[in-house]
């Protein structure tokens, strides 16, 4: 599963990268996590499986769905708490609800 | 106040959806950070060149010879001075690409446009001479760096929509099949190419036969001038940082909205002004306060809102259990002016008590580093551009080459963690007694946010 994580220049997502590969090592699951900013969205989302935004940039979120639908992956925003407190592990069991 | 939040989010989210899903000014955006990387190795030629070490200069013209000065300047003058010919590019290019049209020929029509309404001569005065001589066939550098920065944008959007325009009309030549792709692209690029350069050139035949002169003129009277005036005063400075703190009050990247989208070619011109002062003379007055850095490196240092300072009281004064645990979630990537963690984590993010402070702070901030630069106390920003995640009072340093840049910064370090102090007490004690109401713990932690 490839999990892409995108905000404004792809700086803060990367904080929480690597608290989320963290908890899929300690879950023992083999999960590709990226960061992205918004402008490199575009490049990155054929290999992606879910599109999850920071909260800061939600206002992205209506642009992006078309995106997404195009390519048939689910997209959200993050939750804002756990995003502050770079909560991998909550983050990537979000992320996880949207497997199939 | 729930209600409050709730109606201005609704208000809010649709008018920052509406700046930044602007294709214009999107492609403005992406023009202009095309350019940035080469400013920033520009800059570090810059600040090599003015290090202000004793007995630094003797020991460069020992290694490059007496003129080394000039030599670092070779590749400031490929990047800062030549900032418009990549933006022009860049944004023709990515609205090409929005529009689903070909970027590259887009782009390459934009340049030529961009050139094509420059006129290609020069006033020189030579030596002894009193009468400046026009200099025909060149492409003047003065009007390739920031100074036709406005030109371009407007050029390059204008090209790139009259492009695909034409193209998406199917105005274009068709090419039998069985000719190779690339063949049929050259033809189809020469229809709307011949139409962009014919209205440029028209332009500039009627602007000739003017008082204008040419477009760099025009543009520089109607656009760039009161712009700048606006956007490069204080009051200017203050507007865009309310603006940019509300949004993120409301969880929304104010940055990227307000700075990258609108206020990114003033600022980065005005900035450019101070490096062209500055190149000539070191010890000149530089003319522009308010520029680019002014916000980047002083009015974000330690992240928007300045909250570095709010971290380091969580780390090192709060009570309650979260705000402890926060502080040192955020402290390490704080230093490198990233904060959503602490924007996010406290939240300040529709949070009553703690949006004051974080709106406030950045506002008495603008204040005390303007009017420390305008007193002369600090060095002004000498056009330096440096990545943003450059921790504060290094920060300061190499974007004036002043320690007084530096310590300015230290100063509002320590102004903020003045503003700061008495509303993270208020909102601790708050946490502290949640935590300490055992019923309550769990509910309060999850659900006190609702954005």
């Amino acid at each position: 599963m490839n999990i892409l994580l995108c905000c404004a220049g792809g700086m803060s997502t990367s904080l929480l990268v690597t608290k989320m590969r963290e908890a899929a090592e300690g879950k023992g699951m083999e999960i590709n996590i990226s960061a992205v900013g918004l402008n490199e969205v575009d490049q990155h989302i054929d290999d992606a499986d879910i599109l999850l935004l920071g909260p800061q940039v939600r206002y992205k979120l209506v642009e992006l769905k078309k995106l997404t639908e195009e390519k048939g992956i689910p997209i959200d925003v993050i939750n804002p708490i756990d995003y502050g407190m770079v909560n991998g592990k909550n983050v990537l069991e979000h992320a996880l609800t949207f497997q199939k | 106040m729930n209600a409050l939040m709730g109606f201005l989010e609704k208000y809010m989210l649709p008018v920052a959806e509406k700046i930044q899903g602007q294709k214009h000014l999107q492609s403005v955006r992406d023009g202009i950070i095309l350019a940035m990387p080469l400013i920033i190795v520009g800059s570090i030629f810059l600040i090599i060149a003015n290090l202000p070490i004793p007995g630094f200069s003797h020991f460069m013209a020992g290694v490059f010879g007496a003129d080394w000065s000039k030599k670092f300047s070779y590749p400031i003058n490929a990047t800062f001075s030549i900032m418009s010919i990549i933006v022009c590019f860049g944004i023709a290019y990515r609205l090409a690409e929005r529009h689903k049209v070909d970027a590259l020929s887009s782009g390459a029509i934009a340049l030529s446009a961009f050139i094509l309404s420059t006129p290609q001569v020069l006033m020189f005065t030579p030596e002894g001479a009193k009468k400046a001589i026009e200099v025909p066939g060149v492409i003047p550098v003065t009007l390739m760096g920031s100074q036709g920065l406005f030109v371009a944008m407007i050029i390059a959007l204008f090209s790139a929509e009259v492009y695909r325009k034409v193209i998406q009309k199917e105005f274009v030549i068709k090419m039998p099949q069985g000719v190779p792709p690339a063949v049929s692209k050259s033809f189809t690029a020469l229809i709307p190419a011949f139409i962009v350069l014919t209205i440029v050139w028209i332009v500039r035949l009627i602007l000739e036969a003017t008082s204008l002169q040419d477009l760099h003129h025009l543009i520089n009277l109607i656009i760039t001038t009161p712009l700048s005036f606006l956007g490069g005063s204080l009051w200017g400075m203050l507007i865009a940082v309310l603006a940019i703190q509300l949004l993120w009050c409301f969880g929304l990247h104010g940055d990227a909205i307000i700075v990258d989208s609108l206020m990114a070619p003033i600022w980065l011109a005005l900035m450019d002004q101070n490096r062209q002062v500055y190149m000539a003379n070191h010890h000149a007055d530089l003319p522009n306060i308010i520029t680019a850095p002014f916000y980047n490196i002083w009015v974000t240092a330690g992240g928007s809102g300045l909250t570095l300072g709010l971290v380091l009281l969580m780390m090192f004064r709060a009570r309650s259990k979260q705000m402890k645990q926060l502080g040192k979630i955020a402290a390490a990537p704080s230093l490198f002016n990233i904060n959503e963690p602490a924007i996010f984590g406290t939240p300040i993010v529709m949070n009553p008590i703690m949006m004051i402070p974080f709106i406030l702070t950045p506002l008495i901030v603008v204040l005390v580093t303007y009017f420390s630069m305008a007193s002369g106390l600090v060095a002004k920003p000498n056009g330096v551009l440096i990545p943003w995640t450059t921790p504060l009072g290094i920060s300061g340093f190499l974007a004036t080459g002043k320690i007084s840049g530096g310590a300015v910064q230290i100063v509002n370090l320590i102004i903020s963690i003045l503003i700061y102090y008495p509303f993270l007490r208020l909102y601790d004690k708050q946490k502290y007694q949640e935590e300490h109401t055992p019923s309550q713990t769990n509910e309060s932690f999850d659900g006190s946010v609702n954005v």
